[in-house]
């Protein structure tokens, strides 16, 4: 597919989601990093949050739960699912998320370098809270092989 | 505490060593993410996909990465994180992250350090490798 730098500036539909007090157990665990911060109201409270917070990777589920799942994003960026590997995650921290929160992303396709084999597509994801606050930015790179 | 008189370029942060990636975790981690990519838990689609059988999804192995930066300092005090995926992890790796100060600085009046961290597995094979940045 040739026609890939056409992709960078694109935005796409921005999705929400409400950050649940059992999903950030869940996510906790799967991990197998248990903290108080993440489960406990009043150990959170103690660190400064509002309620419990979620750990640092944490916008990965507000993406695939909230957002178009990966098949979906791979024909927004025109790849083929079988040939998209994650290639690097950046987190940028503005500010708390906590229990309650809801969150509305904005995704961008960023940048596209095309290399001998294989197209390099960095997206950029904007959480904005119901109060309108950024807290979060994340930087995809999603590498296709070709 | 991480102390910002005390920490110089060079520390180390503490080594996390986890215990082997397991299958039922990979499945737990499906679901609380939702990424159900099949290949991360399906051995036919990894088999189909090259890769011998199930591999782990990248961001549990950035989860582990990040597990080990808020255990050495204050989930409030983390600004950044990021990281490249190097290598697949298997079921069965057992993955340490480790890292260290490699700048030191004072930025908007506050004291700010970036750190180099990286994810390998029991052969030392880097499966993900990156930096941070945190307010001390």
């Amino acid at each position: 597919m040739g026609d890939k730098s056409a992709l960078v500036g694109t935005s796409f539909p921005p999705y929400s989601f409400t950050v649940e007090r059992g999903k950030i157990r869940e996510f906790a665990q799967a991990i197998g990093d248990i903290k108080d911060v993440y489960l406990d109201p009043q150990k959170a409270a103690q660190a400064g949050f509002a309620d419990v917070t979620a750990p640092p990777t944490f916008g990965t589920v507000v993406d695939m739960w909230g957002g178009p799942g990966f098949g979906e994003l791979c024909k927004d960026i025109k790849a083929n699912p079988v040939k998209v590997l994650h290639g690097e995650q950046e987190y940028e921290y503005m500010g708390d998320i906590v229990v309650g929160d809801t969150l509305t992303v904005n995704t961008t396709v960023t940048d596209y370098v095309e290399k001998k084999n294989m197209h390099l597509i960095t997206l950029q994801k904007v959480y904005v809270n119901q109060r309108n606050e950024e807290v979060l930015k994340c930087r995809m790179l999603v590498v296709e092989l070709k | 505490m991480v102390d910002f008189e005390k920490i110089n370029v060079g520390d180390e942060i503490p080594a996390l060593t986890r215990e082997p990636v397991h299958e039922i975790q990979l499945v737990k981690y499906a679901g609380a993410s939702g990424d159900f990519n099949p290949l991360h838990f399906m051995d036919s689609v990894g088999k189909s996909a090259g890769q011998g059988g199930v591999i782990a999804h990248g961001m549990l192995i950035m989860g582990f990465i990040g597990q080990a930066v808020t255990d050495w300092i204050p989930n409030r005090s983390l600004k950044r994180l990021g990281v490249r995926f190097v290598n697949v992890t298997r079921p069965g790796d057992t993955i340490t992250v480790t890292g260290r100060v490699t700048e030191k600085k004072v930025f908007d009046g506050k004291g700010l350090i970036t750190c180099e961290v990286a994810a390998r597995d029991q052969n030392g094979q880097v499966k993900a490798a990156g930096s941070f940045d945190a307010w001390v």
